[in-house]
């Protein structure tokens, strides 16, 4: 069984190379605001997928209230940061917009990618 | 003291801004919160499972932020974005967007906490299920965004189409309405799809041979449970896109706002009765798989009867838009 910690890097090295990737096909294909975006998005997407984890063991142990407290403040927090990217790429004309945007969701992209795969490989292997 | 157009649209779209974020992170905190209450439970009932229990929260919230995120995305963008238009009617249009968002992403957050946190007990309960508890958790969290969805869609549209060569009098209203019906009616979907996902984690950690009929009734009820916030869409698409003719009167405006208003909050309580029969359903399927087909009937026939209200609110809103 995999740990936390072995998920978040099997979740976060994906995301980070699926960005990496997908930003040198856009930079070759002589998009590079699209593939900074992309890229920048990602490493975001990542820190607060990190910071999630590192904060979920605080929020267990307590009463409910305090619980959505701690939710509501972890939130916050991380929000802050996932704000940068997109204010960055707002200001900034070398990032694009929307492969920001896309890039703060990739490892959400990756989570959902993974578990379709499973259940579209688990389906053939009953098939066969 | 007169305000120039270019101060007001600012104001407009600070204040959808800081809605849109405000209300949108409330809802992912609540569902976060009855995730790790209930994780909790899993792991003071079964101890030694507490790192799939961990993994198991931390990817169904991962996926059930994603809402909140959307409404982070809409609220910096109200914010940083320079507005090209200097029509006072993209004041309006700003400051819908802001509460299409804000509130789409309430109901989504609630919601998807549910599977997370019944997946988080059924590992505790049934350890060599958690693979298919980690999948069902994440069908059920990810057809709960589908309201968020919509509302982003309306969001968008709102802040990027450009309303500057229309009537002022009564579209500043109908723009607002737009966003009020779309951000309200995607509340009780969103809970109420949660809800029938919850139910479905429960259920297979119960009986974990019934996990296709679990999964399928799951998927039905939640498909029907989204309807009252498509009536949302829809009423919100209408709003934003008939042309209404030009009029110095003040009630074919609170005409409009009304149909939003209307709609708005007629899909609150049919999308959270919805959820409420698909989980009875989801439930009982688990236990009794047999009658899965009454089951499912009843639940359709309930879903129905509970939708009514949505339509009540859906030809009050389309009475105000075309007659009134």
């Amino acid at each position: 069984m995999e740990t936390l910690r072995q998920i978040q890097k099997k979740y976060c090295s994906t995301a980070i190379t699926v960005a990496i990737f997908g930003a040198l096909l856009f930079i070759f294909a002589d998009q590079k605001a699209i593939g900074k975006g992309l890229v920048l998005g990602s490493v975001f997407s990542v820190i607060n997928f990190i910071l999630m984890g590192e904060t979920l063991p605080l929020r267990l142990g307590k009463s409910k209230g305090k619980t959505f407290m701690w939710a509501l403040g972890s939130i916050y927090f991380r929000y802050i940061i996932l704000a940068i990217p997109l204010i960055m790429a707002i200001k900034m004309d070398q990032l694009n917009l929307f492969a920001a945007i896309v890039g703060i969701f990739l490892v959400q992209i990756v989570i959902l990618a993974d578990h379709a795969l499973k259940i579209i490989f688990s389906t053939r292997e009953k098939q066969v | 003291m007169e305000l120039e157009p270019q101060i007001i649209i600012k104001i407009a779209a600070y204040v959808g801004g800081g809605l849109c974020m405000g209300v949108g992170a409330v809802g992912a905190a609540i569902g976060e919160g009855y995730t790790a209450a209930l994780a909790n439970e899993a792991i003071s009932r079964n101890k030694h499972l507490s790192g799939d229990i961990f993994k198991s929260m931390l990817v169904g919230q991962a996926i059930a932020e994603s809402a909140s995120i959307f409404a982070l995305v809409i609220a910096i963008l109200l914010l940083f974005m320079d507005v090209p238009v200097h029509s006072l009617l993209k004041a309006s249009a700003l400051l819908g967007a802001g509460i299409s968002m804000g509130f789409g992403a309430m109901g989504s957050g609630v919601g998807s906490g549910f599977p997370g946190g019944q997946a988080c007990k059924g590992i505790s309960r049934q350890p060599e299920m958690t693979g298919r508890l980690t999948t069902n958790m994440l069908i059920g969290s990810a057809v709960c965004q589908t309201p968020a969805i919509f509302a982003l869609v309306v969001a968008l549209i709102l802040m990027f189409i450009d309303f500057g060569n229309v009537a002022f009098n009564p579209t500043w209203a109908a723009l607002l309405g737009a966003g009020i019906s779309m951000g309200l009616s995607a509340i009780g979907s969103g809970f109420g799809g949660g809800m029938a996902g919850g139910a479905s984690c429960e259920g297979i950690a119960r009986n974990p041979e019934t996990v296709t009929s679990v999964t399928t009734t799951m998927l039905v009820g939640q498909a029907v449970t989204q309807t009252p916030c498509i009536f949302g869409l829809l009423v919100s698409f209408i709003l934003m896109f008939k042309a209404f003719p030009e009029t110095t009167a003040l009630s074919p405006s609170m005409a409009r706002l009304g149909a939003g208003i209307s709609m708005g909050f007629g899909g609150i309580g049919p999308g959270i009765g919805n959820g409420m029969a698909a989980e009875g359903a989801v439930r009982w399927v688990a236990r009794n798989v047999k009658h899965q087909n009454e089951l499912m009937r009843t639940m359709l026939v309930g879903q129905a009867v509970s939708q009514s209200t949505a339509i009540y609110a859906m030809v009050v809103s389309l009475v105000l838009i075309f007659v009134v």
